[in-house]
């Protein structure tokens, strides 16, 4: 049978070109829209690992000013902290959660090396963003009088940097000056929000001293509103003078930074899915009138006994080959993108898609083969070969 | 003849709704998709409210660092000094403006917090763009020289900011992280995507926290060259290329290391692409992608069009048949699908038109870009029809054509 329909195809592969044209480019960009899909979807399911809802960013910067920046700048946290609105406030790198910023390094343990997000903060950060360690504790004052700079990592940063053992307390290489001791773990730290895939992530401790990182972050009570924040404002821009002020909320910026993710996906969806709208309706034509034509046939076959199953199983499984000669052309381009391993993507995301992409357009082009075999079937034998 | 040719294909197109419908879709929507896209490119590159000079302009935006072998690089916006000595003395030019990059602030009025984006700029900023004042006058040299504390505002944030029901703000002030800014302008604002003239506030560069006084050549300020008139435009750009070259090398920072410094005066465009891009490899990779994305979007409609119409003209074998066996040559026949073909693709493309009005409206009216006005490109509407009817005629008339050439007996029996 399935020999069969393979022959009925083959002879007619010149007709059926441009059918497997359309079938092929549909698959193409199906595969584009499912991979993006797929890979942001992953990336939703996996939580953020932090709480974000009453945090603000307070954003300092010196400008002109080039004196005494560390003093200042603890002298801004002491204040802020000392507000009764505030229950928790740390300081941070630029790269605070849900900004553009990124600072990225290296560390290595037994030569394996790996790339992660630096960020740089003091004490306090765990009770801002209730960040839960999964192991370990949060670095506290008295870490800094070490040899090593205590260091807290995610759980994938361990797992890439020790395999199986436990990091705990292990010593890492930063560069020839600077050593590691990982003090904490904690289980999940996506800086970027939802969409972004769960990379390693490193927390290193400031040094009081430090003048370069001048964010900091503040947890606020539930229910406090702008009245405080214009005080804030007002009152840090008198003690800093010519210095630049300005509050940000961690939930806005987390809504632009995502939108960012989300936009173009969305758009990328609308236009694929009238394009395959299109392209389910024009398969739709095309096989109406291919089964029509085809009257006479039909009309022979149940004359000699094919029941109205046989015929409508005939067509489906013809579209079924034709759709299986386009998809292995198809999968002949789609498999390159996780063998060579383009966009450094997960080789998964890449699988996944393609069985998704697989599944649609069989299911497309059976709904768009289903109503014309059916119709077909239904031709009753003497009324079809009469015509003829 | 002409109208009899459109009462038949009017017919035709009736006798099968289903089918009409799938060809009007197809073409609708492959326009409708180009049309948006265009306007969308348009809107992004073209010279339009405040930019109106952008096809006479060079954006200097980037000063890039890097080391002979290219594989470590280092880029930002250019210091204010360094653009007052190298491009504010550009004799070929017009003028020259200089603008910080981007700033941020908020304002609070009534316990509310407005967010602020914040720029500044010199006295030729307001003549290099067709601001429109709505109220007041921009600052000029002496506001610049005294450092007065004066801002010019757009009109969304004046609403914000003093309500919606006064008379004037002009000399009111405006309270931003404690320092009070006398208004002296509203303007009516910009689209964000135009990001070297969109801000909420602009302030002359000498007024407090723009960072004028940086030294070195990296800061936080871009400028926009105008030349006099288009063709200048290469004038300029070797004669800033020269200036360039001039620098000497005691005042690149970390010269040892990074020795090659790359600044260029681009067009907008130009200026774009080489933020994405840094080499040719780069740039030919990113016309590859962008061309196959566009060819996916415009190819499956086409194929989706070819096939159908492929399909269908077997249906009008005994149509032809008939009309031959009435004497009718080929050419008349030739005529008629052509005709059948062309307003076919006129319909859809005023749906297209229709359709893009409505989508275009829609982002306009969304808020989804503020002061957004997209418009439709009538040049890349027509491009598309032609495009449409290339493929309707190559895949309606073709097989037509070779229809016609059917010897009458055999058109008949099919």
């Amino acid at each position: 049978m399935l020999q069969h329909l393979f022959k009925l195809i083959w002879n007619k592969k010149g007709t059926h070109s441009l059918l497997m044209i359309e079938v092929w480019a549909a698959f193409m960009v199906l595969f584009g829209v499912l991979t993006l899909i797929v890979f942001n979807l992953r990336n939703y399911l996996q939580p953020i690992g932090f709480q974000y809802e009453n945090v603000w960013n307070l954003e300092l910067s010196s400008n002109q000013d080039t004196t005494e920046i560390a003093a200042k700048l603890q002298r801004a946290l002491q204040r802020v902290k000392a507000y009764p609105e505030v229950t928790a406030a740390s300081r941070m790198s630029s790269n605070t959660p849900f900004s553009a910023n990124q600072i990225g390094n290296s560390v290595e343990y037994n030569k394996v090396n790996v790339g992660a997000d630096f960020y740089y903060t003091d004490t306090e950060l765990a009770n801002v963003l209730d960040l839960p360690l999964k192991k370990g504790r949060w670095y506290a004052e008295g870490d800094l009088v070490g040899k090593f700079v205590p260091v807290v990592i995610n759980q994938v940063m361990e797992d890439k940097l020790f395999q199986n053992e436990s990091g705990l307390n292990k010593v890492v290489k930063r560069d020839d000056k600077t050593m590691y001791k990982i003090v904490g773990i904690v289980d999940k730290f996506k800086g970027k929000g939802k969409y972004m895939s769960d990379n390693p992530a490193l927390f290193q401790m400031l040094e009081k001293s430090d003048r370069w990182n001048s964010n900091i972050l503040i947890k606020t009570k539930p229910g406090t509103d702008a009245a405080f924040e214009a005080r804030l404002v007002k009152e840090v821009a008198v003690m800093l003078p010519g210095w630049g002020v300005e509050v940000g909320y961690l939930k806005d910026s987390r809504k632009n930074r995502e939108n960012l993710t989300l936009v173009p996906v969305l758009i990328f969806l609308i236009v694929s899915g009238f394009l395959l709208t299109n392209v389910a309706l024009g398969l739709f034509g095309v096989l109406n009138l291919n089964i029509a034509k085809r009257k006479g046939e039909i009309g022979l076959r149940r004359a000699m006994g094919a029941t109205e199953a046989k015929v409508t199983t005939q067509f489906l499984g013809e579209i079924w080959v034709l759709a299986t000669f386009s998809l292995v052309i198809g999968l002949i381009f789609a498999i390159q993108f996780p063998l060579m391993n383009v966009f450094d993507l997960d080789k998964e995301i890449y699988l996944i898609a393609i069985f998704a992409a697989v599944v649609v357009i069989y299911i497309i082009v059976t709904l768009c083969a289903w109503f014309p075999s059916k119709q077909a079937a239904r031709i009753h034998p003497a009324v079809a070969l009469h015509e003829e | 003849m002409l109208t009899n040719y459109i009462k038949i294909a009017w017919k035709v197109l009736l006798r099968h709704p289903f089918y009409t419908f799938i060809t009007l879709f197809g073409i609708t929507l492959t326009l409708t998709v180009l049309m948006v896209v265009a306007s969308f490119i348009d809107h992004l590159f073209g010279a339009h409210y405040p930019e109106t000079n952008r096809d006479r302009s060079l954006y200097i935006a980037t000063i890039m660092q890097t080391d002979s072998a290219n594989t470590s690089m280092s880029s930002g916006p250019a210091s204010f000094d360094f653009l007052k000595k190298y491009a504010k003395t550009l004799k070929t030019a017009e003028r020259v403006a200089v603008m910080n990059n981007f700033g941020f602030s908020n304002a609070y009025v009534n316990g509310k917090r407005i967010k602020l984006n914040t720029k500044y700029t010199d006295v030729e900023f307001w003549s290099v763009t067709n601001f429109e004042f709505l109220e007041g006058k921009p600052y000029d040299d002496t506001n610049i020289r005294n450092a007065d504390h004066v801002a010019v505002i757009t009109d969304a944030l004046r609403d914000q900011y003093f309500g919606s029901d006064h008379a004037t703000v002009v000399g009111k002030t405006i309270d931003i992280e404690n320092i009070n800014y006398r208004v002296i302008g509203v303007v009516k604002g910009s689209p964000p995507t135009r990001v070297y003239t969109y801000s909420d506030v602009y302030f002359p560069y000498t007024a407090p926290k723009s960072n004028y006084e940086e030294k070195g050549l990296r800061g936080r300020f871009v400028a926009i060259v105008l030349a006099r008139k288009a063709s200048d435009l290469p004038a300029v750009q070797a004669e800033f290329d020269s200036h360039i070259a001039r620098i000497p090398k005691s005042e690149i920072p970390d010269s040892q290391r990074m020795s090659v410094l790359v600044v260029k005066a681009d067009t907008y465009f130009d200026h774009f692409l080489n933020t994405f891009t840094r080499s040719d490899k780069d740039r030919v990779a990113l016309y590859a992608i962008v061309g196959l994305v566009l060819l996916m979007i415009m190819g499956l409609p086409a194929v989706n069009l070819v096939n159908v119409n492929v399909s269908r003209i077997l249906e009008r074998a005994s149509e032809i048949g008939v009309r031959k066996a009435f004497g009718a040559p080929s050419r008349a026949l030739l005529w008629q699908f052509i005709i059948e073909n062309i307003f076919i693709t006129f319909i859809g493309g005023a749906f297209a038109l229709v359709l893009t009005w409505v989508v275009i409206h829609f982002i306009n009216a969304s808020g989804w870009i503020a002061y957004a006005d997209l418009t439709i490109n009538v040049s890349v509407f027509l491009v598309s029809v032609v495009v449409c009817l290339v493929f309707g005629l190559l895949s309606g008339v073709l097989p037509a054509f070779r229809m016609s050439r059917l010897k009458i007996a055999e058109a008949l029996k099919v």
